[in-house]
């Protein structure tokens, strides 16, 4: 992989490429530049994550025309989609060398930071939620222990705006996270469980499940599973598999024109009317 | 295109996380927190997020100011030490040293807060001493 990374530096196919490499005893994101190609050698693939595509989007934000190359996960490359399909960045400008991954829904065991399962602390069993759960784990229990144990969760909240902070799929200009008239400012903990509700559903179909929300957050609330039942409503909803679809998101910004139909609804064939075909006879 | 990624710490409070800085052409664009940092283990506080900001803001003071004719007035370093020095040494001679106190910092390191105390002791003269974090 290091001579492919030092031809793509030589032949100017990329002009930087963003890998990690070890600072003084830690992997550290590193950028690896054709003036200095020997560099390349010291290149790693580390256990610590970094979003090195939220960094691409920082560079390009400067540079537009630079060309990039990276180092991707399957995380990266997930997140690397949502940012094309929403203009952050450009694939033509971006080229990848694919590394292996980290535990997800899809793999159960990988090589980086995220997260073997941690074990739970007595009083989180009793009164909160599992981070390592999945949504249909909370089914069990019934709606107002699931309440209070997400409130449990949101409560702890310190504002650190870290889970925005360190998503790679978060770009907006003005947060609503920071808008005065959304949320009170000031105040901590933050209005739960509207701060995080607000943030679950701006990460419908934008949400990579990357986990490196849940994996800054100072009071481990589980974030990546609030998010992952965010996008499965979508998945019911819409057929949208966020970072695997090619498609426009299903939410767009505000005035642009909505791209996907959703999903014919499942109705129970027992009900007789289909309201979505009753509502057509009617028309 | 000159980006780099440099290591340090925190300088808001005396835990001392580890942050991380994207540098791009020069300037802080971002801050992260360091994942392999013992400290903080890849997370940060607030405060520690957006640390970049200060360091970039328009408000900070980037060199002395002498408060001279009801207003702020640039001066530079040396100039600046020195009225402090004069006006300390006026305090202590028409007052006495134990109408000086020093307060430090979590701040700083453990050397400066060394420093600081030997300042007041050695120098001024008195035992005036206390620090932030001592609530």
């Amino acid at each position: 992989m290091k001579d492919t990374i030092k031809r793509w530096l030589e032949d100017g196919i990329v002009d930087l490429f963003l890998g990690y490499k070890m600072v003084m005893g830690h992997p550290l994101p590193h950028c690896f530049v054709k003036e200095k190609i020997e560099e390349v050698d010291e290149l790693i693939v580390g256990i610590a994550r970094y979003s090195l595509e939220k960094i691409a989007t920082h560079i390009t934000a400067l540079k537009p025309d630079i060309k990039i190359g990276m180092l991707a996960r399957d995380c990266n490359q997930r997140a690397l989609s949502v940012l094309y399909i929403w203009n952050q960045l450009n694939p033509e400008q971006v080229r990848t060398a694919n590394v292996n991954c980290c535990p997800s829904n899809l793999k159960e065991h990988g090589d980086c930071s995220y997260l073997e399962p941690e074990t739970l602390g007595i009083f989180k069993q009793q009164v909160g939620v599992n981070n390592t759960h999945h949504p249909q784990d909370l089914e069990g229990y019934d709606q107002p222990e699931r309440l209070s144990r997400w409130m449990y969760e949101f409560q702890k909240c310190i504002k650190c705006y870290g889970c925005r902070n360190i998503c790679p799929v978060c770009f907006c200009q003005e947060c609503s996270l920071e808008h005065p008239e959304l949320i009170e400012s000031g105040a901590l903990p933050p209005e739960v469980p509207i701060f995080h509700l607000v943030r679950a559903v701006h990460m419908a179909g934008r949400c990579i499940d990357c986990g490196l929300c849940e994996d800054a957050c100072p009071v481990d609330i589980p974030l990546r599973l609030l998010y992952s039942k965010v996008n499965e409503i979508v998945v019911n909803l819409f057929d949208y598999e966020t970072g695997s679809s090619a498609d426009q998101s299903p939410f767009s910004m505000l005035g642009d024109k909505v791209t996907l139909e959703p999903k014919p609804l499942q109705i129970n064939p027992a009900e007789t009317a289909n309201p979505s075909i009753a509502l057509q006879e009617k028309n | 295109m000159d980006c780099k990624f440099m290591p340090s710490i925190c300088s808001y409070c005396g835990t001392g996380c580890g942050v991380l800085f994207e540098v791009i052409d020069g300037k802080i664009v971002n801050t992260l927190p360091m994942k392999t940092h013992p400290v903080n283990e890849g997370k940060l506080c607030i405060k520690g997020w957006n640390l970049h900001e200060h360091v970039n803001s328009y408000l900070r003071l980037k060199q002395p100011l002498i408060k001279a004719f009801g207003r702020f007035i640039k001066v530079d370093w040396d100039e600046a030490i020195q009225l402090a020095a004069d006006r300390f040494r006026e305090i202590v001679e028409t007052y006495g040293p134990d109408a000086i106190g020093i307060l430090v910092s979590a701040k700083i390191t453990n050397e400066e807060n060394y420093l600081a105390q030997k300042f007041a002791r050695a120098v001024i003269g008195t035992n005036n001493v206390d620090h932030c974090a001592r609530l």
